[in-house]
């Protein structure tokens, strides 16, 4: 850390290139103190986001996000089981996040990332409800987005299993926020109504369930990360940031900008109350982008 | 995997020029030919365990097949066929580089080769729907080995799969192909498709009678014969040539010195009719499309002869089995 | 059958789109039937390729066929394995996945083992290996939607992706498949129909130099008929790397193929 003395001549004679791969930090640093960021950002500007829906035919929902370069596909695909006996009138969620050999050079096939199964809790604990058993890190409130009640066909005897498959595409960091954001309209939007499910008091088919149906979604939560570095907060970090500076704060605010969960894995940087609550402004800020683009992506599915 | 080769047979520059050198003017370093195959030795029913089995023997290559018949249930997709899968094992005592994980490789590429060659028409199955059932007996299978069993729907070509039914939709009979590569001289693939043809001739299915009365989704009850058993008729399954390019010129049943100078390969399954029942293509160099025409014609012309050998062979193997 | 199966068969998919009759849609010898997307027998379904997809790899492209889209990134040259033995010339790995949802029932395209060993060797023939001695190239592809004829098409966007990488090549690899439906060959079959094929071609080249690197032939043929799938995927190959050569000098990328 810290530039060696004499480094200014180094620096004289340096081009750009040499300078921000030998010595990244003090590269950063330079731009921040202009605040500004490599990428031509401001320090709490997030990238540009798009979402569009509908992109696998053969899932039942999904979403191709991309925030910045980030590339998040999520997919669900709806299969019928019979509901366990503790909850007989409830379905079930699988949610699981991949990063598959082409996201990115660290990936290798047959080896998971270590991100991977990370990122797959954190949107489980997002998404799903959730009680007790808190991990200390996690300053946890349950957001209880889906009502698996929602998800039985017949109480006791069939309920469906939606798997939810989010695979990265890209990683440029934010992996967090791009996975959710793919998430929601995905969840939203499921379960087209097609089943068939065999009734037994009949012995014939019989649908239960006509016509399209939309999971109500009774909060939506919203995420933005953040990189807390010495007196700086950068919104929407890529990859590289990540790499350089390791102390990272996700927090997630639900639509009504309450807070769902706040994540702090470690890191360097001690984070005061009051850098807490401007990642927490940030995010309230950029939950109503959010909400924009997901609406604009939503209408346009529905216009279709 | 070629370079792999080369390293360990470990030739010396003359002795590479003297292989190519023979096979470009049509006399090999054994003396053979370049379309002369090596002598073929046939033996059956040397596993007394299997339904059938056969052993063959081409100069220092050497294969075992055996055939397993048991009792299961045909899928969804094809509820008046019977299913056979196919494994090939490469014993790491065949050739050093099979030693500790070394033959995996050369296994599931022969394994998959072997599909490709003898996967027969009427197959009513494409490669993703094959795989699926794949994935569903690794599963099922799991107090096996779990290895790559590689269905196989040999009907127009080969076996008559709907002759594996017991009860349509409910039982049928699925067959076990184990091929064992014991000793490793080459043509590795040819081998094994004439042992698997041989175990095939030497398989007897028991007869099954099935108790009546039993109604809906139950599954009937069956009483498996073992006296009575049933042959199949091999006539039709195809056998393999493979033709192994060196330099300008291809030969048949290359031994493992002249595979190491191989620029490409092509294996082409062929049945009695002279129509070609599944080709595939190994080593990377690029053909030019007449060459794997004039390939295929050739490789017509050598399996008439490979299949009256063989046919001989195995009709020797099964009478001497018979005395004895 | 039960034990560790019963887990996988506690829920299934609602409607297989396997069960349905065969005879329904393709009637044996029938030479009037229409295909479900209204092609023509020898009419390949437009091509669409896009190279830089993923942004962090060193090449990338994503390829669409009608419903079967693939994304391939190339990595490198980088450093080989520490455990690989030195090799004058470069390596080749290559890998194939599906995703969980590509396939019409979860999670069946998982494991394909031997796709990787076939691109492998689709695509060997036509990289200048001794470019990059000691270093590996990493192909990797994940087939985010299976609808039909998906490894020819992996091998294409391969290809394209490693040309996107500025790896050195004798050409471009393209593929096409065809599949034998009673009398008819058809090209570039949809998954429908590649699973009530009687046989199948899937030929791998290089058009301008006119070289097969690849060559994958199951079911019976009869030497007439070898001839004219070879040379209907021949042509198609041809016309496929135009598309393709298109897409990479940056010009109009989607074309319809005749």
């Amino acid at each position: 850390m810290g530039l060696p003395d004499g480094s200014g001549d180094l620096l004289s004679k340096m081009d750009g290139d040499a300078f921000r791969r030998l010595f990244p930090l003090q590269f950063y640093e330079s731009h921040f103190v202009k605040s500004t960021r490599p990428d031509g950002r401001s320090l709490t500007e997030a990238r540009e986001t798009s979402s569009a829906l509908g992109a696998v035919a053969s899932a039942d929902g999904s979403a191709l996000v991309k925030i910045g370069s980030t590339t998040m596909l999520a997919a669900i695909k709806m299969e019928v089981m019979t509901p366990p006996t503790e909850s007989p009138d409830e379905g079930c969620i699988a949610i699981d996040f991949h990063m598959p050999p082409i996201c990115s050079p660290t990936v290798r096939p047959g080896r998971p990332a270590d991100a991977a199964p990370v990122v797959s809790k954190q949107l489980s604990d997002t998404i799903l409800r959730h009680y007790g058993n808190l991990p200390v890190v996690f300053v946890y409130c349950s957001s209880g987005m889906i009502n698996l009640k929602e998800l039985s066909l017949i109480s006791g005897k069939a309920a469906w299993m939606a798997y939810l498959d989010i695979y990265c595409l890209d990683a440029d960091g934010a992996l967090f926020d791009a996975a959710l954001l793919s998430a929601i309209p995905v969840v939203s939007m499921n379960d087209e109504g097609k089943v068939v499910v065999m009734s037994e008091e009949q012995g014939g088919k019989e649908a239960v369930n006509n016509g399209k149906r939309k999971l109500t979604l009774s909060s939506i939560p919203f995420s933005l990360t953040c990189i807390l570095h010495k007196k700086y907060i950068l919104a929407d970090p890529t990859a590289e940031e990540e790499s350089i500076m390791e102390t990272l704060v996700t927090v997630v605010l639900d639509s009504s900008g309450q807070l769902v969960s706040l994540y702090k894995p470690g890191g360097p940087v001690l984070a005061y109350t009051s850098a807490i609550q401007d990642c927490v402004a940030l995010t309230r800020q950029r939950a109503r982008e959010l909400q924009a683009i997901l609406d604009e992506a939503i209408s346009g599915m529905e216009v279709d | 995997m070629k370079l792999i080769i080369s390293e360990m047979v470990g030739l010396s520059i003359g002795e590479k020029h003297f292989i190519q050198g023979g096979i470009a003017q049509d006399i090999r370093s054994d003396g053979r030919k370049r379309l002369t195959p090596r002598p073929i030795n046939v033996k059956t029913g040397v596993i007394s365990q299997a339904n059938g089995s056969a052993r063959v023997r081409m100069g220092a290559t050497d294969v075992i097949a055996s055939v397993k018949a048991e009792l299961g249930r045909p899928t969804a997709l094809q509820p008046d066929k019977g299913k056979v899968f196919i494994n090939v094992d490469c014993s790491p005592t065949a050739a050093p580089m099979f030693e500790g994980r070394g033959g995996e490789e050369l296994s599931a590429e022969l394994s998959v080769a072997l599909r490709h060659c003898l996967l027969g028409g009427k197959s009513g199955s494409g490669l993703s729907s094959l795989l699926a059932i794949v994935s569903q007996w690794n599963v099922f299978e799991s107090n096996c080995r779990v290895k790559i069993w590689v269905p196989l729907f040999v009907s127009g070509a080969g076996i008559e799969l709907s002759s594996l039914v017991v009860v349509e939709g409910k039982i049928c009979w699925d067959l076990y192909i184990d091929g064992l590569v014991v000793s490793s001289d080459g043509n590795l693939l040819d081998a094994l498709g004439a042992a698997i043809k041989a175990a095939l001739s030497n398989t007897g299915i028991p007869r099954v009678n099935v108790a009546a009365g039993a109604s809906g989704d139950e599954q009937p009850e069956v009483d498996v014969s073992d006296e009575e058993f049933l042959q199949f008729d091999t006539s039709k399954v195809p056998v393999i040539v493979t033709l192994t390019k060196v330099g300008k010129h291809y030969i048949v049943d290359a031994t493992s010195e002249e595979e190491s100078q191989m620029s490409s390969a092509v294996s082409i399954s062929v049945n009695r009719q002279g129509h070609i029942c599944g080709l595939t293509k190994r080593g990377g160099a690029g053909l030019d499309p007449s060459i794997i025409l004039d390939m295929v014609s050739v490789a017509k012309t050598v399996s008439e002869q490979l299949i009256n050998t063989l046919d001989s062979q195995i009709a020797a193997a099964e009478a001497g089995e018979d005395e004895s | 059958m039960a034990g560790k199966g019963g887990a996988t068969s506690s829920t299934y998919a609602p409607s297989p789109t396997t069960q349905k009759t065969k005879s329904l849609i393709f009637g044996n010898n029938d030479v009037d039937w229409v295909r479900s997307d209204g092609r023509e027998f020898h009419q390949c379904r437009p091509a669409f390729f896009k190279t830089g997809a993923v942004n962090c790899a060193s090449g990338s492209a994503y390829a669409e066929f009608g419903n079967t889209k693939v994304i391939v990134s190339v990595f490198g040259p980088r450093e080989s394995k520490k455990a690989m033995m030195y090799s004058d010339i470069g390596r080749l790995n290559c890998d194939v996945s599906y995703t969980t949802f590509a396939t019409p029932v979860r999670g069946q395209g998982l494991d394909h083992k031997e796709f990787s060993s076939m691109l492998h060797k689709a695509l060997e023939g036509a990289i200048i290996l001794d470019t990059f001695p000691k270093t590996t190239v990493d192909v990797f592809a994940l087939v985010l939607e299976s609808g039909g004829s998906d490894f020819p098409v992996i091998i294409s966007c391969a290809s394209l992706a490693l040309a996107d990488a500025g790896i050195m090549m004798y050409d471009l690899v393209a593929s096409v498949s065809v599949s034998c439906l009673g009398k008819n060959l058809v090209i570039d079959p949809v998954l429908e129909e590649e699973s009530y094929q009687d046989g199948s071609l899937m030929l791998t080249c290089m058009p301008s130099r006119y070289e097969v690197t690849q060559l994958t032939i199951t079911g019976e043929w009869s030497t007439p008929k070898l001839n004219e799938g070879m040379q209907i995927c021949l042509d198609a190959c041809a016309k496929l790397a135009e598309i393709m050569r298109a897409c990479l000098k940056g010009t109009n990328s989607t074309l319809e193929e005749s």
